[in-house]
């Protein structure tokens, strides 16, 4: 139990802090833990946990991307042309041309990390300011309002009307975040490749000697990212029904905050999806809580700063130091 | 220390003394605007190109890419060092604006700006509506649409930006004084100009209060993330959101009725209006107490305050949209 609880100390903080900010809030407000509020908060979390797990593979992999938030809008234009140039399409269709086209943006960050041997966070900064710069300059700022109807009308998987009348509703940004957690999930901790990635990100040179193809892992880790960042790209314009340039510009870092916040190390080789999942839900429990109980949004930024302070503090130093009735009793003063 | 000073200083002067020949006689005028890349402003640009071709001024707009005051700060100081004539600003922050605007004008730059009343640093700041006559129409039509009775939530752009604020304060306080019944939820949302932040706050705030009869959003992408939460929670008719928004964003949602209404003033026209203004003060005309000025109308302008205020209101609503979405905004 307690080597369980060691190994898996961030996910357990964080399991903690969540659990405590849960039993507080609906303790203190009646609204809480009801069916709706769960699904806004499945429902508006769904673009950020795409994004997340995408991320996650990169920062396991030893590198780190800032540029897959503006790749997203960019995928969301040239899908949206696409679309409009091809008549229409389906989900299928849209999904299959956002992901590729991520993609191939993830393996354009991977070529020059690779083959020039330049630091990931060098590279993407690069291409953050070329993507969304050509963005810019490209569309000139102009918004698409005109999305094929499949695409802008919301898809309800599971609907419950409320004794008062509300209704709630699953959509499908939920249903397709599930899936990309799934597939992350089993990429890193079922596959070869997954294995090969973790040991390339925890020891680069190791992985080298060790014969595994260090091109394959980069390409793998960008692509897998590029990936998400199409699909969450599609979903947003989904829900907002539009597409607008600088909607998905500065997420990045929200998206990064989370993800560190749920364990990932920066410097590769560790990480977890849930702990991922469960970094992003922190984010947006608490902000949700903070409007349920009436806190004065004066004081939001300061509140999720300290509860991220708060969950990192905990997961950093391990309950030994913080109970001590865990720790060898010779060893404490 | 000193010596540096004098330094800089007398850099800056010969900097300020060479611009004016350097640019020609018209001279340049450069807008910073909130952030680039939104249809409000897309709109002002237009503006502000045709009007720079129809008075022959050499006239350019910058857009952030994110709407942060810092940024504006650095726009304009590349302004300063370029050695325009005019500056023209959409402060995102009047506050973080002031010493850089005072910098502009040590420089001989005259400083145009507009939606923020009573700029410290800014030679004319106009404006095409007044906080007071803004607000209040909104307060007036959220109260008709919810009968006169029940709570509301108020979104702004920022919690610091000073004109979605006097609108909020005028249109609230409109409401406190000629419908009693009407009550406001918490303290004002500083989420309006993000569209996810404006959905996910306005389910959050359905969810805590379920008696919620209305949002009043101030702020360009406010009114668009709370009506898509109102049309996902099926609250269309029972729920009112009305605010200022871009009518070929939000035409969908107001034909939906998602989206109850509100009002605009062009931002086109306000574009149009930095360029007339700049191209007038670079003239070396002044501003007159009852002239009319193209654009704005008859102006009273407050000398005091340098302000420009006037009142050129336009109605979004079923009836309007579709001409003014027509029109590219």
């Amino acid at each position: 139990m307690r080597k369980m609880i060691n190994s898996n100390a961030t996910e357990v903080a964080l399991i903690g802090v969540l659990l405590l900010i849960g039993i507080f809030l609906s303790l203190s407000t009646d609204r809480f833990l009801t069916l709706g509020n769960v699904f806004d908060l499945l429902n508006t979390s769904a673009v950020n946990i795409i994004f997340a797990v995408g991320l996650l593979v990169v920062l396991i992999a030893g590198g780190i991307d800032i540029s897959f938030a503006v790749a997203a809008s960019v995928v969301q234009y040239i899908t949206a042309l696409a679309l409009g140039a091809i008549g229409g399409g389906n989900w299928a269709i849209g999904l299959i041309i956002a992901g590729s086209v991520g993609i191939l943006f993830g393996a354009f960050n991977a070529f020059f990390i690779h083959y020039f041997r330049i630091i990931s966070i060098v590279v993407t900064i690069a291409t953050f300011n070329i993507y969304f710069g050509m963005l810019m300059f490209l569309t000139g700022g102009v918004s698409i309002y005109d999305l094929p109807d499949w695409l802008v009308t919301p898809v309800i998987l599971f609907e419950h009307q409320a004794a008062n009348g509300s209704w709630s509703e699953i959509t499908l940004p939920s249903l397709i975040m599930v899936g990309c957690v799934l597939a992350t999930w089993l990429l890193i901790t079922r596959t070869t490749t997954g294995r090969q990635i973790i040991a390339f990100g925890d020891n680069p040179e190791g992985a080298r000697r060790f014969g595994i193809n260090i091109a394959a892992m980069q390409f793998i880790a960008f692509g897998w990212l590029g990936l998400m960042s199409g699909i969450a790209g599609l979903v947003q314009a989904h829900y907002v029904q539009e597409v607008v340039p600088n909607a998905l510009y500065g997420r990045e870092l929200d998206v990064l905050a989370a993800v560190v916040l749920g364990g990932a190390r920066l410097g590769g080789g560790r990480g977890t999806v849930l702990g991922c999942v469960l970094g992003v839900l922190l984010i947006s429990v608490t902000q949700n809580g903070l409007n349920l109980l009436g806190v004065s949004p004066y004081a939001f930024k300061m509140i999720i700063g300290a509860i991220i302070l708060a969950a990192i503090t905990l997961s950093n130093t391990g309950l030994e130091r913080l109970l001590p009735v865990f720790a060898n009793k010779g060893e404490a003063k | 220390m000193k010596k540096l000073l004098a330094a800089a200083f007398a850099a800056s002067l010969t900097i300020a003394s060479a611009s004016p020949s350097f640019a020609a006689d018209s001279g340049k005028v450069g807008v910073v605007v909130k952030i680039g890349g939104i249809p409000w402003f897309n709109a002002m640009n237009a503006g502000i190109d045709e009007q720079a071709e129809k008075l022959g001024v050499d006239a350019t707009m910058i857009g952030p890419t994110s709407a942060d005051p810092a940024l504006q700060v650095r726009a304009i100081e590349d302004l300063i060092a370029q050695g325009v004539k005019v500056i023209g600003v959409v402060p995102n922050d009047a506050k973080v604006l002031e010493p850089v605007l005072q910098k502009a004008k040590d420089n001989n730059i005259i400083v145009l700006t507009h939606e923020s009343p009573s700029q410290k640093g800014a030679t004319w700041d106009f404006e095409l509506a007044s906080a007071q006559g803004f607000g209040e129409a909104h307060g007036k039509l959220l109260a008709e649409k919810m009968g006169g009775k029940g709570e509301y939530a108020v979104f702004v752009g920022s919690l610091t930006g000073p004109l979605h604020n006097a609108w909020a304060d005028a249109a609230i306080e409109y409401i406190t004084e000629n419908y009693p019944d009407m009550k406001v939820v918490g303290d004002r949302y500083g989420v309006a100009e993000d569209v996810d932040k404006s959905r996910s706050t306005a389910l959050d705030l359905m969810s805590a209060h379920p008696d919620l009869k209305g949002f009043m959003a101030f702020g360009s992408q406010g009114p668009i993330g709370a009506g898509r939460a109102i049309q996902e929670r099926r609250m269309i008719g029972n729920v009112f959101v009305v605010g200022p928004s871009s009518p070929g964003q939000s035409r969908r949602l107001i034909k939906s009725g998602a989206l109850a209404g509100g009002f605009m003033w062009n931002p086109k026209q306000a574009g149009e209006v930095f360029v007339t203004l700049a191209d007038k003060l670079m003239k070396g005309e002044k501003i007159e107490d009852g002239e009319t000025i193209e654009g704005l109308g008859v102006v009273h302008p407050d000398f005091e305050n340098r302000n420009i205020i006037v009142d050129q209101l336009v109605a979004i609503n079923k009836s309007t949209v579709d001409k003014l979405a027509a029109m590219g905004l």
